[in-house]
């Protein structure tokens, strides 16, 4: 079976053609309607608003995963294509200004939060998936705290068998004062974000402090225990980077939930009160 | 990294939509095999759940996690293998879920705050507040507050969803305060022609509120008007049409002032040098100019030269002319002007004392011929008498027969019966009388054979009265001898040289239509206003402001000398006046205003509305309504 894994150029430009398309044709209805002296403000805002309800489809779509509903590729680039349809047709609505009024105030703070994440985000889900496909590791989020649990076990393991074997807790002493720290949870969180090597040097840093001290026999172990830590960094980098692609669904999404509520309450009082 | 671990027999399949996760796992410990519960509750503290079978436990733990163990189940049928419980943790879903609820959580309480609130105290953060209104509509909005102008303010859920049904009517409550000349929803408030097919206005096609104190309601944009005009253009510059041949003099002055012989001649003439303007300013207030700039009044712009020549003007009401016999009953007139000695005189033969004719005046009002002592002695001898015994009645009532309404009051204001009785006494003893005193400062006098009116100045009401009457007779008379007999009269009235109503030489006399078809003369007395043009509109001071106030006025008004000014007004149809200045043209203005130094939009010189106002009761409404929460 054919396995779709996105989509093509064409079929992006194809979609940004008919978004396009959607706001030329808005932008002109809004220009025809001034001139005739209506309220264009009334037929871009419901142009926004149906653009926002096929936005809010894309958390229905991922609630239903059974459904034969297109791909979630397609769904993703509709909804990353509509987003900025949503932005410009927002300005075209507002003049680009924004309200004065603590109500509209509010809708545009939310509105713009959602867009700016949205477009974060986007932009997270462009770059890092690569990044973390060429870390050379492949590692479920939800695994991380098991798979690094169980290296700082292997870790433990191979210090306790160093001194056993050799006889000396140099290894042992200096793990504990240093590395210790290194292996108890993901760290330098900042700087793999924003893809440093701090903590590989780091790690080497302490294993070349403690290597002249070592027997050849202990250069053995540790070497084993860089190695391990070496895989650490991976994961940690792989921590990173997954937290954020999970997290920044936590600013849209609330905020995306919130300018709908927003919206519809704006639409009750256009109805009461303007229209 | 070892793909295999993770394979399907040999880890568990991660569940992340489920709402916890383990609490080992979340303090990077190895996570247990089972996992928290839905509930909440720690799934793992013990590694499987045996199972009875045969009167035996047997271990059940899942060959992913090692198959049995050695230990085995106890013999009450607990796992062997216990370990605390953790602490489970809500997963990334769960957590996202929860911020979902509170981000609308928050908004649902900001409504339902600001429907709770006060509008008073929570207006500013009230989430219903479109924003802030401007500054002229907040002011009085501020007690009555949304429900001036939304009806469905205030009325509850139910109103609400009929007003979701119903036309919201904006309009209809703006002009609840405001008023307009014409009909309020009709374009530019002007009833058009139905040919014109003009479609019905609301005003929030162009007014829109809650823009904030700083943003006016009033401004338009030049595409706004362009919707209906059918000639658009792009600007002022371009495709706006030449100005019209007269523009801006299309209605005459109601004062006739020619500039171009003041300027010229009088002005120059050393001998009212001194007095003379030194630039337009001298003459025209433009502290409160607009659209005109109005002359300052007569008193600090004519007086200082015309003031002595007003003064000159007098209005002889009746004049004792040459009489053929004395025809005047004498006991009669001795009773009346209780004369014990007159008798005697009366005996010797009669000799008129006088040699004139009557005067203009009372020839109209008695119909008599100025020319003909046997013709008018008689009925002017009748009102010398009256005169004798009634003083100034039987002059009123010859005035106010002459018009529909009473005119004799303004007419004869100020006139002393005494003064009329006492020469009417002498002229029937054919006497000459003798004033006791000079009309210094102006008004009636009786002087030898003469009964007159001497005007106190500028703006005499008796004089102007006699104006008005001479015109409005002039245009009434059906017999042709008393239509000739009036017009001698009113051309005497009006004599500029001699005449009290000279005020002429200045004040236009315009000939209009009534509406019974017939037309009469009307004097304008005052400054009259350009009113001809509604829908246009020119800021004088801003360009007087930038131009300099001495020399500016010229750049666009330049007198023509060519044109016979005065000459205009000699017929009294105010469609045939010309300016004594040349038209201002298109290219005048484009001096300035083009597209690369100051741009003009339409609303710059045009405005949209007819006459603008305010309803009486517009401060009342304030009262009328209470004050009402959302």
């Amino acid at each position: 079976m054919k396995i779709q894994q996105g989509f093509s150029l064409v079929q992006v430009w194809r979609y940004v053609g008919l978004a396009s398309l959607l706001l030329l044709v808005t932008w002109q209805w809004t220009i025809q309607i001034d001139s005739s002296l209506g309220i264009s403000a009334l037929a871009s805002g419901w142009v926004l608003f149906g653009v926002l309800a096929f936005l809010a489809l894309f958390s229905i779509r991922k609630r239903l995963p059974f459904m034969p509903l297109a791909p979630s590729a397609i769904w993703f680039m509709l909804h990353t294509v509509g987003g900025f349809l949503a932005l410009f047709l927002f300005w075209l609505h507002t003049d680009a200004m924004g309200s004065k009024g603590f109500y509209g105030q509010v809708l545009t703070i939310l509105f713009y939060i959602t867009s700016i994440s949205g477009v974060i985000g986007l932009f997270m889900e462009k770059v890092i998936p690569r990044q973390l496909t060429c870390s050379g590791v492949e590692i479920i989020y939800e695994r991380i705290p098991g798979e690094i649990a169980a290296i700082r076990e292997e870790v433990e393991s191979l210090i306790l068998k160093c001194t056993e074997e050799v006889g000396t807790s140099t290894l042992a002493e200096h793990y504990l004062e240093t590395l210790n720290w290194y292996f108890q949870k993901p760290r330098f969180f900042l700087n793999n974000v924003f893809g440093g090597h701090l903590s590989q040097h780091w790690v080497r840093q302490q294993c070349m402090i403690l290597e002249r001290f070592l027997s050849e026999k202990e250069r053995e172990f540790l070497d084993k225990v860089y190695s391990l830590a070496e895989k650490k960094r991976k994961i940690d980098f792989h921590y990173a980077l997954q937290t954020l692609l999970k997290t920044w669904l936590l600013v849209h999404i609330p905020m995306a939930a919130a300018v709908t509520a927003m919206v519809i309450w704006h639409l009750i009082l256009i109805m009461v009160f303007f229209v | 990294m070892d793909e295999n671990k993770f394979g399907h027999d040999q880890s568990q399949y991660e569940r992340p939509n489920l709402p916890y996760r383990c609490g080992r796992a979340s303090l990077w410990q190895t996570p247990c095999n089972n996992g928290p519960e839905t509930n909440g509750t720690c799934g793992g503290i013990q590694e499987c759940t045996p199972f009875l079978k045969n009167d035996r436990w047997e271990c059940r733990r899942d060959k992913r996690f090692g198959g049995p163990c050695e230990e085995g189940p106890g013999s009450r049928g607990e796992c062997s293998i216990q370990r605390p419980p953790c602490a489970p943790r809500s997963t990334l879903r769960t957590i996202r879920g929860r911020l979902v609820v509170l981000a609308v959580g928050v908004v649902l309480a900001l409504i339902g705050s600001s429907l709770a609130l006060d509008p008073s105290v929570g207006s500013m953060i009230s989430i219903s507040n479109a924003g802030p209104l401007s500054k002229s509509h907040a002011k009085f909005t501020e007690k009555v507050g949304c429900s001036s102008c939304h009806a469905a303010h205030g009325t509850g859920p139910i109103g609400w969803i009929k007003a979701v049904f119903n036309d919201s009517d904006l309009s209809s409550q703006c002009v609840n305060c405001h008023s307009f000349g014409g009909p309020s929803f009709k374009a530019h408030n002007a009833n058009m022609s139905p040919e014109r097919k003009v479609a019905d206005t609301q005003c929030v096609m162009c007014h829109l509120e809650h823009s904030g104190s700083t943003v006016s309601t009033k401004s338009l944009t030049p595409e706004q008007c362009n919707s209906c005009h059918k000639k658009d253009f792009e600007s002022f510059e371009h495709g706006h049409p030449e100005f019209s041949g007269k523009y801006p003099y299309f209605n005459r002055n109601s004062i006739k002032f020619d500039h171009s012989s003041h300027l010229n001649k009088h002005f120059e003439n050393p001998k009212f040098s001194d007095k003379s303007p030194k630039s337009c300013i001298g003459c025209h207030t433009i502290t409160l100019s607009d659209r005109e700039v109005r002359p300052n009044i007569y008193e600090v712009i004519c007086a200082s030269c015309h003031d002595s020549q007003i003064k000159k003007k007098e209005l002889i009401l009746l004049r004792l002319p040459e009489l053929m016999q004395n025809l005047i009953d004498q006991k009669s007139l001795v009773q009346a002007c209780n004369f014990p000695n007159a008798h005697a005189k009366m005996e010797e033969e009669f000799l008129s004392i006088s040699t004139e004719q009557p005067a203009l005046v009372s020839a109209f009002l008695l119909n008599i011929p100025d020319d003909d002592p046997e013709a008018y002695e008689q009925p002017l001898q009748d009102l010398i008498l009256a005169m004798a015994e009634e003083s100034s009645v039987p002059f009123t009532e010859l005035i106010d027969s002459q018009t529909e309404t009473s005119m004799s009051k303004r007419l004869l204001a100020g006139l002393n019966p005494e003064v009329l009785k006492r020469a009417a006494c002498s002229w029937g003893l054919n006497q000459e009388y003798e004033s006791p005193s000079e009309a210094k400062f102006g008004g009636w006098y009786a002087d030898m054979l003469e009964v007159r009116y001497k005007t106190a100045g500028h703006g005499d009401p008796v004089a102007k009265s006699w104006v008005e009457f001479a015109l409005a007779v002039s245009k009434q008379q059906d017999d042709e001898d008393k239509a000739s007999r009036a017009v001698a009269m009113r051309d005497q009235i009006l004599s500029v040289k001699d005449g009290v109503g000279g005020c002429v030489k200045c004040h236009a006399i315009t000939e209009v239509k009534e509406s019974s078809g017939g037309t009469r003369l009307v004097v304008d007395w005052g400054y009259k206003n350009e009113d001809g043009r509604p829908y246009v509109t020119y800021k004088h001071d801003d360009h007087i402001e930038i131009l300099g106030a001495k020399n500016s006025c010229s750049t666009c008004h330049i007198v023509n000398k060519e044109v016979d000014y005065m000459a205009s007004y000699k017929e009294f149809d105010a469609g045939k006046w010309v300016s004594n200045f040349d038209p201002i043209r298109k290219k005048t203005c484009m001096q300035c205003h083009s597209e690369t130094q100051i741009n003009l939009e339409c609303q710059n010189c045009h405005k949209y509305h007819f006459k603008p106002s305010f309803k009486k009761d517009m401060l009342t409404v304030k009262a009328e309504h209470p004050s009402s929460t959302l």
